[in-house]
């Protein structure tokens, strides 16, 4: 008869909840990511343009500041177009952000095969998924709308009636951010889990943007239309979609100075290309988040696939 | 350079630290013609010795040269080390024979000559017949083949294995060991590091133990226990009265413990002075006419000398 | 004097030249095989051949283009290789090109069997940026000449007396020469900053910043950015308004030879610090991806 010494037991201690799970993986990420000097110092430095905007919605309200640092009148008109431009600012200082910190976050683990380790535990994909770009949300509206919200209360302080008149750009700034946010969290990501290479992953993040813009100028001049603009992802967001969150005119359709001019018979006056319709706009950005979802179901998955 | 240099691998008080993480430490090696074993734990800095000698990394202190050539000259050392690596990784999309083709173009070899190399490794490391197909789907153990026979297909007089008989099955790994055998009484230096123990005592002519960065002994295996002295040796003698041995060793001072064996017919003898121990033994088979059946250390093996010296935690002791 | 130019001779003299342009030939070879058509590449592809599809979508709108100009056409082709080939499609095409030849076989943890191969090491710096060279010239050529090819195509027997009658060869050689150069100073930047850094993107990004505004800065330190020569090089000019005049207004005038001459001598000096760089580079693969 064998004798075994039962020496193993299972652990029965309290477990996270299922629900906040997810948030395991982004408190680790954070940490991870705070562990560099560099990041920690480009964090606290992309507060300094809220902190120059928060001084100039300061003294627009404070006449004697003026006086004493000499400056003449009002500074600046605090309006809707004066948030957006702070956030359209601090939306710049996010991509960075998600450039340097997106695909750190995914890559690796596919590089490294530890995709598996993950999914073997009683951890979904879409929690995976949730973890990583929790990382990102949590970053990226710490320096977005959350502070710029902050600015909005202090105008709102400052300035009495002001707030009755434009408390509706709290929320155009809250989703304004959370757009922006968003659609470059999904796009890292996806990018990150398809090329499975941090460094190439942020050099097309770059891509799409700058590229994309590029692109977008050469077929608007090239074929004299705006169509173009449907490829340039930053001026969708922030040319069109933007302005229609924050009431201010939608930006111009990308006047290429060497668009060729349309041939018209004598007397025709031509008209410039329209600008891209909001819902067009929104049909883009949202067909491309559709894209980067299916990007990252197709690829994050606890297998690899070798091909011999 | 002296003459003993050019034919040696020479370690000259060689530190290597990757930034505050210690990777070996005041290392000063002669490894001569032979097999020569590293042996040590997981992270003592087998692999660090290996790179190092091969100039994949270069010593934060100290000097290393091979057969008279320094690491920090690829174009000459290359010529006459092959360096099978731990690295389980292949250019994508190519060929077992492509992959060493490839590699003996890069020495400047003509074409007739590289496909000749190449058959011949190839044949070596009996991969023949999968030598067209993609290494992608290769087994691991055919993997590990194919790498051996990239260091060995330019005929170097240094060759360095690390880990290779990883992920081979007992007959590819015995096959391995009989071919680094071979190559080691052709005259060739071969370099092993390996956690098989047993395997690497076999063939080997020296072995390197190594824990923590340091080297902590080496030798021939033997010699290596006779000097470790805070472990008495092992003997065991198997005899027709153990009894009466026992009762004779214990009258000696260097005789530390003496257990019968449990058929009655040995008794394992640990002493601190083998010699006086083998003279006592003389005397008692002249003199008491005793029946002795045989006599052998019974911890003189690596996998002794491994414990003994770095103990089963990979502490230095 | 005569001793030294004795010494230098007998250097030449003693090298291995023949088993070095051997073992270069290897590498190219090698990097062709592995690097140039594959998946992997399809964005670069879609930079270079990008605006081949643009153009032709144009010409296949207005066949004959009957009320179409040639000079608009022409300053039109201008902008495009200027603004676009120039600025991003050939820096960014030549980025994931050259960034790849190291960095590629480290994050495939492949780079240690070169580095085992008895070659200088310089060798392989040289071998790479050849292969990279080839690569993008013959990718982004490619795209310049269809592009070209379209444009006048267009025009009929217009397009056709403007090419080969007119100044249409030349300015194609000329694109075609700009080309290459920009292939050559943006590939030898990128391969040593490939080498020098771990991640080469963030001193990448940094240099389209300053490839972008060098423009505003003093005439010394202009000539250290590869558009800085290309610039001067472009056979027809593309004014811009705006910021736009970043990208193609020339505010400090060199001669052409002087930008060509320029412009190779900024690509040997990287070179150089790569190859000086490479010598000492280590094996270390656990800290990439």
């Amino acid at each position: 008869m064998a004798v075994y010494k039962r020496t193993y037991r299972r652990y029965d201690g309290p477990l996270t909840p299922q629900w906040s799970r997810f948030l395991v993986l982004t408190r680790y990420s954070l940490y991870t990511l705070f562990d560099s000097r560099p990041f920690t110092a480009f964090v606290v430095l992309s507060a300094i343009p809220l902190l120059l905007s928060g001084v100039l919605i300061y003294l627009s309200h404070s006449p004697m500041a003026r006086t004493l640092l000499q400056l003449p009148g009002p500074i600046i008109k605090i309006d809707p177009k004066f948030f957006r431009q702070v956030l359209l600012n601090q939306g710049w200082l996010a991509f960075l952000m998600t450039a340097w910190a997106g695909p750190g976050l995914v890559a690796p683990d596919l590089a490294n095969q530890a995709l598996p380790l993950y999914l073997s535990r009683p951890f979904s994909r879409a929690e995976y998924v949730l973890g990583k770009m929790g990382v990102l949300f949590l970053l990226l509206s710490a320096i977005t709308w959350l502070p710029v919200l902050l600015l909005f209360g202090l105008q709102a302080g400052l300035e009495a009636g002001w707030f009755k008149e434009n408390y509706w750009i709290m929320g155009s700034i809250f989703l304004a951010g959370m757009l922006w946010i968003s659609v470059i969290s999904l796009l890292s990501l996806a990018i990150s889990a398809w090329v499975r290479w941090r460094m190439v992953a942020s050099a097309f993040l770059f891509g799409i943007f700058f590229v994309g813009a590029a692109f977008a100028n050469m077929i608007n001049g090239i074929l004299n239309t705006s169509w173009g603009h449907l490829l340039n992802l930053g001026h969708l967001i922030f040319g069109v979609i933007w302005p229609k969150l924050f009431r201010v005119a939608v930006d111009a359709a990308g006047a290429n100075p060497h668009a060729r001019r349309p041939h018209l018979p004598p007397g025709m006056v031509a008209l410039a290309p329209l600008p891209i319709p909001l819902w067009q706009a929104c049909m883009v950005v949202v067909v491309a988040c559709a894209v980067c979802l299916l990007l990252l179901n197709r690829r994050l998955r606890a297998r690899e696939v070798v091909r011999g | 350079m002296s003459g003993q240099a050019q034919n040696r691998i020479v370690f000259e008080n060689v530190s290597k630290f990757y930034g505050e993480v210690l990777g070996v430490n005041r290392v000063n090696l002669l490894l001569s013609a032979g097999v020569t074993s590293l042996v040590g734990p997981n992270g003592s800095g087998k692999t660090t010795l290996m790179n190092l000698m091969t100039g994949l990394i270069r010593p934060t202190n100290g000097a290393i040269s091979v057969l008279g050539i320094a690491p920090s000259e690829p174009e000459k050392l290359a010529r006459v080390v092959g360096y099978c690596t731990q690295f389980d990784s292949f250019p994508p999309s190519v060929t077992g024979r492509e992959f060493i083709q490839d590699w003996l173009r890069l020495h400047g070899f003509n074409h007739q000559e590289t496909s000749r190399l190449a058959e011949d490794a190839l044949a070596r490391v009996e991969l023949t017949e999968a030598a067209g197909r993609k290494i992608a789907g290769y087994s691991k153990g055919m993997r590990q083949r194919i790498r051996l026979a990239q260091a060995i297909s330019h005929h170097p007089t240094v060759l360095i294995l690390d880990e290779p008989l990883n992920g081979l099955d007992p007959k590819a790994r015995a096959a391995s060991m009989a071919l680094f055998e071979a190559l080691g009484k052709e005259g060739m230096h071969v370099v092993i590091s390996s956690h098989i123990l047993h395997e690497v005592d076999r063939i080997s002519d020296e072995v390197v133990l190594i824990s923590s960065g340091y080297i902590v002994a080496e030798g021939k295996i033997p010699d290596v226990r006779t000097e470790v002295k805070e472990h008495p040796m092992q003997i065991l003698v198997r005899c027709s009265q153990p009894g009466m041995l026992a009762s004779r060793v214990f009258a000696q001072n260097h005789v530390v413990e003496a257990k019968l064996q449990n058929d009655g017919r040995g008794i394992l003898i640990r002493t601190t002075n083998a010699d006086e121990f083998y003279s006592l033994l003389n005397r008692l088979i002249v003199e008491d006419g005793m029946q002795i059946e045989t006599v052998a250390p019974a911890d003189d093996d690596v996998n002794s000398v491994y414990q003994y010296l770095i103990g089963s935690d990979g502490e230095r002791i | 004097m005569n001793q030294a130019g004795t010494g230098a001779h007998m250097w030449i003299t003693s090298q291995p030249w023949r088993l070095w342009g051997h073992q270069i030939m290897a590498i190219v070879r090698q990097e062709l095989k592995h690097n140039f058509f594959t998946r992997r590449g399809t964005w670069i592809y879609l930079l270079a051949f990008g605006p081949v599809v643009v153009f032709a979508i144009d010409a296949i709108q207005t066949p004959g283009c009957a009320p179409c100009s040639l000079d608009e056409d022409t300053s039109l082709f201008a902008a495009t290789f200027q603004l676009y080939y120039m600025r991003f499609g050939i820096f960014f095409g030549v980025m994931g090109i050259f960034a790849w030849l190291f960095r590629g076989q480290v994050v495939q943890r492949t780079l240690h069997y070169a580095f085992l191969a008895p070659l200088r090491r310089e060798l392989l710096v040289i071998g790479k940026f050849l292969a990279g060279a080839l690569m993008a010239i013959v990718l982004f050529g490619a795209g310049v000449l269809l592009s070209f090819s379209l444009v006048y195509w267009h025009f009929a027997a217009r397009g056709y007396d403007y090419v080969f009658h007119g100044p249409g060869l030349h300015q194609l050689a000329v694109y075609l020469g700009v080309t290459a150069l920009a292939c050559i100073g943006y590939g030898a930047i990128f391969l040593t900053l490939t080498i020098i850094f771990k991640n080469p993107i963030i001193p990448g990004i940094a240099m389209l910043g300053w490839e972008t505004f060098s423009g505003i800065f003093p005439a010394m330190l202009q000539r250290l950015s590869v558009s800085f020569y290309l610039k001067h090089l472009s056979p027809v000019s593309a004014p811009s308004d705006g910021i736009l005049a970043l990208l193609t207004v020339v505010t400090e005038p060199v001669a052409v030879w002087a930008a060509v001459l320029g412009l190779l001598l900024l690509a040997a000096a990287a070179l150089a610090l790569a190859c000086a760089r490479i010598r000492t580079l280590e094996i270390s693969y656990s800290s990439e991806q």
